[in-house]
């Protein structure tokens, strides 16, 4: 009997490895990717509560539109990462220290 | 032990160890194609959570636009990493960040045992839909459903949502423009 | 010349003494520059006028006196002034007139040394001093005084200073000298102790301190205090020990041979005319203050002296060597004529062996002179003041041979010559206070009637060696014998004192002292009759002793027939000078050595010992309060300011720009956050 805990136990590692993307790797790329990671475990959270709820069909609907944001997230950055590129010749955001007084 | 459950914990440790690979490849290429196999094992999940539409989705979306999407983001902005795809010498993993992983793992500790203490006390909305037995089921039609709810209850965020994939994407192609100046 | 003489005594006595200072400050000045010294002779020469003038109008006059305050100490004032009496002014002229023809002398004599500058400038600074030390009406200042003289002989012995033997005869004159400052020092003391005042008008005035002084009860009283009676005698022996030194007296006299290191017309100046001769003038001088017992010692003093000097002089080759063992002997008998308490002879006898001493020296200076052209021409070598060199020199130098005999005939005291005068006023007051004292005292007149007949036995083979027979070094040279007579320069200022060496100059009467001006200058009273017999006998026995031994000195050395054995024990010690500086050499000297060792052994074991232990121990506290400092004190100072750099850094890193530590921030937010909820 596969239950509710299992995923989401599943999708708290899938998290935390997304996470950890986000804040240790140096490449831009890799910081999306971790994104990408984070939004796939909410989206399995999502499709596991869903389960219980037949009449709103929320928990599925909502994580195809989380899908479609998350496309649209990613070509946007992408977007910016190549911009980001042309202008640093960098991807790495250690590198990119514009944010400091 | 039933089968479905042996295939939920195979996806389960594919898409985790995957990830984990990911993560820790200092090799930017593999680590996204590996990238295919934790999404491809993410969908293999959403299955066992009964929404057929929304692995479907998830393949073809991430699949046919996003890994595509960072694949070439990946080609056109870093050169020296091209080069690593000939290189053979060297580790394969890059070490990890000791300054993120006490706290990362300090973050899965306290959501486990959120999802422990959570167990307790399962939502009051959960038990009524159980008790009606309004729970998908297995033999239920979700395209079926989900296109009905699309068009008449989810109408309004289904045409923001198209507006703004739209807008993204031009957005997207107008930033990636190169004679961006003139 | 009106004008000059209405220039007071006191006035022209303070010229005297300031003209060589001038003169010594300009060479000095001056330095290499001034090689011929004619800047010190002109100074000297006018002091000589100037004292002449001073001598003049002082002698047989009241004596006079000027003094200013020097400084004072509580209620005591110090006066610096100038005594003239017959004494000083004596003594100035003598200086002065000496001073004169050596200094003429010098000017051939030193021709062409490479120090001369540094001669001329020594020279005057000894006139200077030598002049003021005469003067001077004042104990501290005489002192003052007799070390410049001191030291200007030290440094005139050490002239050359590259030659060993010269620096360390000078090392022992002015080692030798500071025994004998320390008596003079320590009679000071006494004296002001006991009178409050060392100024010589005050003390030995006619109706001084001294005069108002008796010896009562074992106590010595003067109207300023009174102590034990053994002090006077203390304080007479101490001012003698300063003689002793300076001129030269037994057992101090071991610097004296050493000191003809340097240059001739120096040991005519100093060592033999001027200098040597200040012992005895502050004999003379402090006269009054002498009890029996002192002047008793002074006499015994003074007699070995001239005895042991005189038995020297018989056997040493070294011309200026025999000549200074005479100096110290004739010293010995102005010690006694002091010792005899018959000052003015004393005085007399200085006067007079001044001139045929200072003329002595110049004398055998050029012989020195010629034998060491001879040596430096005939590149050979030998000692040009070795009398075994000499010989035959009459047939090449005349003139020096003829003052050289005038000058040994007054020391020999031979009739017609000044020693003759006041040798005989020594002898004779001898015998007559030997006469009045006691038959014991008669060997002091005996024996100097002895040494006097061995002073004209030296004197005369150091005359029959050097000027008869044949060349001794005729073999080594060859046929050419390049001996020549002095250069006048050198000449004049010997006849001048040859011309000093006769009667006339100090008496009409060549047969009795009595007559002598000096004498009756001087007038001491004595305190014994005169014996008439005596005033015969015994100029008869000298003369006759004189003339018996230089017949026999002719016979042994002029036509070398010498009868003894050269290298007799008799002539080893004379030549030794009786072994002295070898015992001084190996008891007083090693002892001395010893005992610095064993005290450089105690301070260097025992006293730094102690030292080095508490080194050690401030040591060990300092390091132990270093290493609390640098641990503790700038530990906490230090971990504040580690804090503080933290801190900063801590919160610099917040804002370092990157973007992965802003989200890592926000991130540990959440999670606190989180933890919070999970803890309500």
């Amino acid at each position: 009997m596969i239950t509710l805990t299992h995923f989401l136990v599943v999708s708290a590692f899938i998290f935390c490895i997304g996470l950890y993307a986000v804040l240790a790797k140096k490449n831009a790329i890799m910081i999306l990717v971790g994104i990408e990671l984070m939004i796939n475990a909410a989206i399995l959270n999502f499709v596991a509560f869903g389960k219980y709820d037949k009449i709103n069909y929320g928990g599925q609907i909502f994580a195809l539109f989380a899908i479609v944001l998350a496309a649209a997230a990613v070509a946007v950055g992408l977007a910016i990462i190549l911009n980001v590129y042309r202008y640093y010749k960098t991807v790495n955001p250690d590198q990119i220290r514009e944010l400091k007084d | 032990m039933n089968v479905d459950l042996f295939l939920f914990y195979a996806f389960a440790t594919l898409a985790i160890g995957s990830a984990l690979l990911v993560v820790s490849l200092k090799n930017i290429a593999r680590a996204l194609f590996l990238f295919f196999v934790v999404l491809f094992a993410m969908a293999g999940l959403y299955l066992f959570a009964l929404a057929d539409f929304v692995a479907i989705t998830q393949i073809m979306v991430y699949v046919g636009g996003v890994l595509i999407l960072l694949l070439f983001a990946f080609m056109l902005s870093n050169k020296e990493l091209l080069n690593d795809l000939q290189q053979t010498t060297g580790s394969l993993f890059s070490l990890p960040t000791w300054k993120v992983l006490p706290l990362i793992l300090f973050f899965l500790g306290i959501m486990i045992y959120g999802i422990i203490e959570w167990q307790q006390s399962t939502p009051a909305w959960m038990t009524t839909a159980i008790q009606n037995n309004t729970v998908i089921k297995s033999t239920d039609n979700n395209i079926h459903q989900l296109g009905i709810k699309f068009m008449t209850q989810y109408v309004l965020p289904f045409e923001v949502i198209s507006i703004f994939l739209m807008m993204a994407l031009i957005g997207a192609s107008h930033l990636s423009r190169k004679d961006l100046q003139k | 010349m009106d004008f000059l003489l209405n220039i007071s005594p006191i006035c022209t006595a303070f010229l005297t003494v300031v003209i060589p200072l001038l003169a010594f400050l300009y060479q000095a000045i001056v330095g290499k520059k001034d090689q011929s010294g004619l800047v010190g002779t002109l100074a000297i020469i006018f002091s000589f006028v100037l004292s002449l003038l001073t001598f003049l109008d002082v002698w047989n006059a009241m004596p006079l006196s000027s003094e200013i305050t020097w400084f004072k100490i509580g209620n005591t004032t110090f006066t610096v002034g100038i005594l003239l009496n017959n004494l000083s002014s004596l003594m100035l002229l003598l200086v002065s007139t000496i001073a004169v023809p050596v200094h003429i002398y010098s000017k051939s004599y030193m021709h062409g040394d490479a120090g001369i500058h540094r001669y001329w400038m020594y020279l005057s600074l000894f006139c200077f001093a030598m002049l003021g030390l005469v003067i001077m009406n004042n104990l501290l200042l005489m002192y003052v005084f007799w070390e410049l003289v001191g030291f200007a002989s030290y440094l005139l012995i050490g002239f050359w200073y590259t030659k060993d033997a010269a620096v360390q005869a000078n090392k022992k004159a002015f080692l030798v000298n500071r025994i004998g400052d320390l008596g003079f020092l320590i009679g000071i003391a006494i004296v002001y102790s006991q009178f409050g005042t060392l100024n010589l008008v005050t003390l030995f005035g006619n109706d001084g301190l001294i005069a108002n002084t008796s010896v009562e009860n074992g106590l010595w009283i003067s109207p300023h205090n009174s102590m034990d009676a053994i002090w006077l005698t203390v304080t007479g022996i101490s001012f003698f020990l300063g003689a002793m030194a300076k001129s030269a007296q037994f057992p101090l006299h071991v610097w004296l041979p050493d000191a003809m290191e340097g240059p001739t017309s120096v040991s005519s100046l100093i060592h033999a005319a001027t200098m040597v001769a200040a012992g005895v003038f502050l004999m003379s001088t402090l006269f009054p203050l002498f009890n029996d017992t002192v002047l008793l010692i002074i006499a015994i003093i003074g007699t070995t002296t001239a005895t042991i000097a005189a038995y020297f002089a018989l056997a040493q080759y070294d011309i200026k060597k025999i000549l200074a063992f005479s100096t110290i002997s004739q010293l010995g008998y102005m010690m006694v004529g002091i010792g005899i308490g018959t000052w003015d002879a004393a005085m007399f006898h200085l006067l007079t062996h001044a001139f045929f001493k200072c003329l002595l020296f110049l004398c055998a200076g050029a012989v020195i002179h010629e034998m060491a052209h001879l040596k430096a021409h005939s590149k050979q070598d030998f000692d040009p003041q070795d009398l075994r060199n000499m010989g035959g020199l009459r047939h090449y130098m005349p003139q020096t041979f003829i003052l050289m005999t005038i000058a040994s005939l007054a020391l020999a005291g031979f009739p017609l010559t000044s020693g003759y005068l006041s040798k005989d006023s020594i002898i004779i007051s001898a015998f007559e206070w030997a006469s009045a004292k006691g038959p014991m005292f008669q060997i002091v007149p005996i024996t100097l009637i002895i040494v006097s007949i061995m002073t004209a036995f030296y004197i005369g083979r150091l005359l029959f060696k050097a000027f008869f027979s044949e060349l001794r070094i005729k073999s080594l040279l060859g046929s050419s014998v390049d001996l020549n007579e002095s250069p006048k320069l050198m000449l004049w200022p010997m006849y001048f004192l040859g011309i000093c060496c006769v009667f006339p100059l100090f008496s009409f009467n060549p047969i009795s002292y009595h007559d002598a001006w000096v004498m009756d200058g001087l007038l001491v009273q004595y305190p014994y009759e005169t014996n008439h017999t005596a005033h015969l006998v015994i100029p008869m026995i000298l003369t006759v002793g004189a003339l018996s031994v230089w017949v026999l000195a002719w016979r042994w050395y002029a036509q070398g027939q010498y009868p003894l054995h050269a290298n007799s024990l008799a002539n080893r010690i004379s030549l030794n000078q009786g072994y002295l500086n070898i015992f001084n050499e190996k008891i007083i000297v090693n002892s001395v050595l010893n005992l610095s060792k064993l005290s450089y052994w105690i301070d260097r074991h025992i006293v730094d010992g102690f030292i080095h232990i508490f080194i050690n121990f401030i040591q060990q506290i300092a390091l132990l309060s270093h290493w609390l400092d640098k641990n503790i004190v700038d530990g906490l100072v230090n971990t504040f300011g580690k804090i503080a750099l933290l801190l900063g850094n801590f919160a610099r890193s917040t804002q370092n720009g990157k973007l992965q530590t802003y989200l890592y921030s926000v991130f540990l937010l959440v999670i606190v956050g989180l933890v919070y909820l999970l803890l309500r």
